[in-house]
């Protein structure tokens, strides 16, 4: 198609034209404002961190202990059985040494994204968060780690109210 | 049981609040550029003429909805007409009370087969009536910036 129409119909316009008033236009803001609902589980789980506390879900039938918490075990989609409080302490899974921002800011001192594993979950059960306090030498896996809270009055309801984990 | 249960209070729902960006630029288009431009500069309405059909257009088309012909003919149009049907508002987009009900109109102009929808103005509600003659009334050259809105309102036109 390309190769028989050797120019397409249509007015192109550039930046400079809207800018020099070359064209007339009107602008248009549309509101485009909306909430999120966190469903059940999830809910619950970040109402529990305002509270500076890590609840998981237990599955009764594969007997195994989830975090973050869900409504429905993906194993036997049977419906999760209980709510269970965790500890905020846990062992280090996986991580990464991160030099680059989300943003793409590059960055002296590396962030460490890990995967936790919360005391008290099933093995392999973990959550993703931030290192901190260590040196990005020493990080090893299976490291042992506790969650650092935003003092109480700061907190609310976002796994940020977990600043980081640092070694115990 | 995590599944059955249900958010009794509005408080305990817990639920992100975003907001995305957005803006948008409204060209009028060729036909519709060359319409407003003319309002802008000389306060005159520009029509287009379809030869095959005897029909002008307003406000302008590029093609004749009818035959397709592209349409090359403009005219003027003239800035006095007939009210076709109109209302009443009481409200405004938001619902809320006006202190003035505002008249809406269809006006069919003049040397044309088109019409736009425009405010009444200088008329109370009790004497608008449909096939009551008006004229449209300009804002200043100064003010005007190629909107609809230089067209302050029409008014009656009394002989």
């Amino acid at each position: 198609m390309t190769a028989k129409i050797k120019e397409f119909p249509g007015t192109p316009l550039a930046e400079s034209d809207f800018e020099e008033g070359n064209v007339l236009f009107t602008r248009w803001t549309p509101r485009a404002e909306y909430a999120w609902d966190a469903g059940v589980a999830i809910g619950r789980y970040l109402a529990e961190l305002k509270e500076g506390r890590i609840i998981g879900v237990r599955c009764r039938h594969c007997r195994r202990t989830v975090v973050p918490p869900r409504t429905v075990c993906e194993w036997c989609f049977k419906p999760m059985s209980e709510w269970v409080y965790l500890q905020d302490t846990g062992t280090v899974n996986t991580f990464s040494l991160c030099y680059v921002t989300w943003n793409m800011v590059r960055i002296k001192e590396p962030q460490i994204p890990a995967v936790i594993e919360i005391d008290g979950a099933s093995p392999g059960v973990g959550i993703l968060h931030l290192l901190s306090e260590v040196d990005p030498k020493e990080v090893k896996i299976g490291m042992r780690v506790k969650a650092v809270w935003k003092p109480a009055g700061e907190r609310e309801g976002a796994i940020t109210d977990i600043k980081y984990f640092k070694p115990l | 049981m995590a599944l059955l249960e249900k958010v009794d209070k509005l408080g305990k729902a817990i639920s992100w609040h975003g907001n995305i960006p957005v803006e948008s630029r409204y060209t009028a288009g060729i036909a519709g550029e060359r319409f407003f431009r003319e309002i802008k500069d000389n306060a005159r309405f520009l029509g287009t003429r379809c030869p095959n059909c005897d029909l002008t257009y307003m406000p302008p088309m590029m093609y004749c909805e009818r035959c397709f012909t592209r349409l090359e003919e403009w005219v003027e149009v003239a800035s006095t007409g007939t009210v076709h049907t109109y209302t009443v508002l009481h409200v405004d987009l938001d619902g809320t009370p006006l202190a003035e009900p505002e008249i809406i109109a269809f006006v069919k102009l003049d040397g044309s087969d088109g019409g736009l929808v425009h405010r009444l103005g200088q008329v109370s509600s009790e004497e608008v009536e449909i096939g009551m003659r008006v004229e449209a009334i300009f804002k200043a050259k100064g003010e005007r910036e190629g909107s609809i809105l230089d067209i302050e309102y029409f008014k009656p036109r009394r002989l």
